[in-house]
């Protein structure tokens, strides 16, 4: 039996044909523009306490790197954190994003229908395990791992600029923390680009085959450009997680007022973040405490454009085509 | 008699999804793929016996050492194209064993450390006069998890109304800013939990509207909340029938109505979901709560006046200390945390599993 569809029009007629419906529709409507209003309240509020800080440093605040109140002037600087959160993101999505698809093509393509779902399962709790946890297990538990696979690639790979190491120390480095964010981004990359390739039409798969293909062939030809665009969503999404991760990179990277460029083995690094949550509770005063919400405008701000290209690819790739 | 075309033979997209040619196995196929699994493995298992290569450096050989014999094993079986395929299939199985190590290397550490905490003691009582080098017979946690469960509470309360009320917005009133909503919803999902921190700080607290206490929390962790629960809400309302709203309204009542006494009890477990995931996203949130909520080793039960205790700033503040103790106190904290994460997280999906059924 059909019923006819709802058209948007019907329904708003419905809706204010009754003296009680328009208030509750007045009142619907304005709790449903208050994640705008947020978003906005936190651009005005950060950007207004960034704005002085600005007056007085100029465009010396994002392009130098130091963090030094005792000098008169003052030399603050959040280039080398702003630098080293990107370093940190490209180390965590140069595994994460191969680990996710692989995942993926695994969950999707080839595991038998138990394993599959215990596998979704496992990386929703994945995703579900609080940033502290990973990070007191990444500092325990990882740490000493992680020391003897940089020392391997430093003694057998040291040749590679990525891969040096003049220090001896292999603790706090870009790795590690790239690592753990890695951990946080797999879930979030997994769950979409899942979808995406569960949703190639399965007529497309048969016809791959029919031609001949092979696994390896049908997904570069036919899964994978038909997905491409939730997947570079997904990477984006996991992007923007990794840029804004803050407690877990705080107990493994060693925070450096310097700029480590792409010693990824060498002990040192930065992360907006986590210099925020390192200085806050020793901050010297009002004027360091404005300098920390400026820097943590400009991490706003970051976050904010990754999130909403990831949101405009993944909506524009399907979502809304259900 | 036989007819030539029977409908229900031809198969349904849901057994098509499940389609995989490339899955076509022989017993010479099974054969292959065996030793191809067991020999290298062998090899691993011989060079950590037998020689003095470092174990890490053997573990990194196994991978191209497993790639090579299933190359083998591939292009024996199904020929050149085979040698693709295996890779992808080998690296797969990688991928996957992966995850699941670092899954069970977490929850074996929480558990091999954080139990070594749990004592009666260490669930009821706060940490009043209690330092980092005071024996763990002393003092417990239960000031943070009163905490930790008030501030939930308080965001929850803050959260939820609005969160559903945001879906409703898309999916019942259909107002002409939808698509606008839902992108703002999303971005806001992605604001990072440092910043939701810094933004109350700085609009509420630094200002003296309120103390650094459980509500400046409670109202960190609510932006956080949000986008969470207004996007798992909005996509529980989309699966109630268009049958449903049209049998209300037709019986005459109003749009209001129809969304409290119909959708929203024809949801119900849904909407239980959204808040159980909105409570999981936030509940393990550290960055926030340094800068609202402080820290306080007494019981505080006010949540405007003072400073609160919550596991995951009990977890921060122990962990890297150079006292056994206080590290075994962080690992009960997060053994604790974790416990009332897999509670809500078992509960959010034995909740959904129902609703599909």
């Amino acid at each position: 039996m059909a019923t006819p569809d709802l058209q948007q029009r019907d329904l708003q007629a419905a809706a204010t044909s009754h003296r009680g419906d328009r208030v509750f529709n007045r009142a619907i409507t304005v709790a449903a523009f208050v994640s705008l209003i947020i978003l906005a309240g936190i651009a005005v509020f950060l950007g207004a306490q960034a704005l002085p800080v600005f007056q007085e440093l100029g465009f010396s605040f994002l392009t130098t790197t130091a963090w030094d109140l005792t000098t008169d002037p003052v030399s603050v600087g959040i280039f080398g954190m702003l630098y080293g959160s990107i370093l940190l993101s490209v180390v965590a999505l140069v595994i994460a994003v191969p680990a996710s698809l692989l995942l993926s093509i695994f969950i999707v393509f080839l595991a038998p229908k138990k394993l599959a779902s215990v596998l979704t399962n496992s990386i929703d709790l994945m995703a579900a395990i609080p940033s502290v946890i990973l990070g007191l297990w990444a500092f325990y538990v990882l740490n000493p791992q992680a020391d003897e696979w940089q020392r391997l690639l430093n003694e057998y790979l040291g040749w590679i600029p990525f891969f040096e190491n003049a220090s001896g120390n292999f603790l706090g480095t870009p790795f590690i923390a790239g690592f753990v964010l890695a951990i946080m981004v797999i879930p979030i990359t997994t769950s979409v680009t899942r979808e995406v390739l569960g949703r190639t039409p399965p007529d497309l798969i048969n016809a791959a085959e029919a031609l001949g293909c092979s696994l390896w062939t049908m997904l570069r030809y036919v899964a994978l450009p038909y997905g491409r665009g939730g997947i570079v969503g997904g990477v984006m999404l996991g992007l923007g997680r990794a840029l804004g991760e803050t407690i877990a990179v705080f107990f493994v990277l060693k925070l450096v007022y310097d700029t480590n460029w792409y010693h990824v083995i060498e002990s040192g690094g930065g992360s907006v973040a986590t210099l925020i949550v390192s200085r806050f509770g020793e901050a010297s005063g009002p004027f360091e405490v404005q300098l920390l919400l400026a820097a943590g405008f400009f991490l706003f701000l970051m976050t904010l454009i990754v999130n909403m290209i990831a949101n405009l690819i993944v909506s524009r790739t399907g979502r809304l085509k259900k | 008699m036989t007819t030539l075309f029977d409908p229900s033979r031809i198969p349904t997209l849901q057994q098509q999804e499940r389609i995989r040619p490339w899955n076509k196995r022989t017993k010479k196929f099974d054969v292959t793929v065996a030793l191809a699994v067991i020999v290298p493995l062998l090899i691993v298992v011989a060079m950590f016996q037998f020689s003095d290569i470092p174990d890490a450096l053997v573990m990194v050989i196994y991978l191209p050492l497993q790639l090579i014999a299933s190359g083998i094993a591939a292009s024996l079986t199904k020929g050149k194209r085979g040698i693709g395929d295996s890779i992808i299939i080998v690296n797969a199985i990688g991928a996957s064993i992966f995850s699941f190590v670092v899954i069970i290397s977490v929850i074996w550490s929480l558990l091999s450390h954080g139990l070594k905490a749990l004592s009666i003691p260490f669930l009821t009582q706060n940490s009043t006069y209690i330092s980092p080098s005071t024996p763990l017979e002393y003092g417990g946690i239960a000031h943070a998890a009163l905490g930790t469960l008030l501030i939930v509470a308080i965001s929850a309360l803050i959260a939820v109304p609005i969160g559903i009320a945001t879906a409703i917005y898309i999916t019942e009133v259909r107002g002409k800013a939808v698509p606008y909503v839902r992108f703002f919803v999303q971005s806001m999902s992605g604001v990072p939990s440092v910043v939701a921190g810094l933004f109350i700080l700085t609009t509420l607290i630094l200002t003296g509207a309120i103390n650094t206490s459980a509500f400046a929390g409670g109202l960190a962790y609510a932006i956080l909340m949000l986008p969470t629960v207004a996007r798992t809400a909005e996509e529980v309302l989309r699966l109630v029938p268009d049958d449903l709203r049209t049998g209300a309204l037709a019986l005459g009542s109003t749009r209001a109505r129809t969304v409290f006494q119909v959708v929203l009890p024809a949801a119900k477990t849904g909407i239980v979901t959204a808040i159980i995931l909105g409570v999981a996203r936030v509940i393990g949130e550290t960055a926030p709560l340094l800068m609202t909520a402080g820290k306080n080793d007494a019981t505080v039960t006010n949540p405007f006046s003072d400073p609160i205790s919550t596991l995951p700033v009990s977890i921060f503040e122990n962990v890297a200390q150079p006292y056994p103790d206080a590290v075994t106190r962080a690992w009960g904290s997060a053994l604790i945390l974790m416990v009332l994460v897999a509670i809500l997280f078992t509960t959010a999906r034995l909740i959904g599993r129902n609703k599909v059924k």
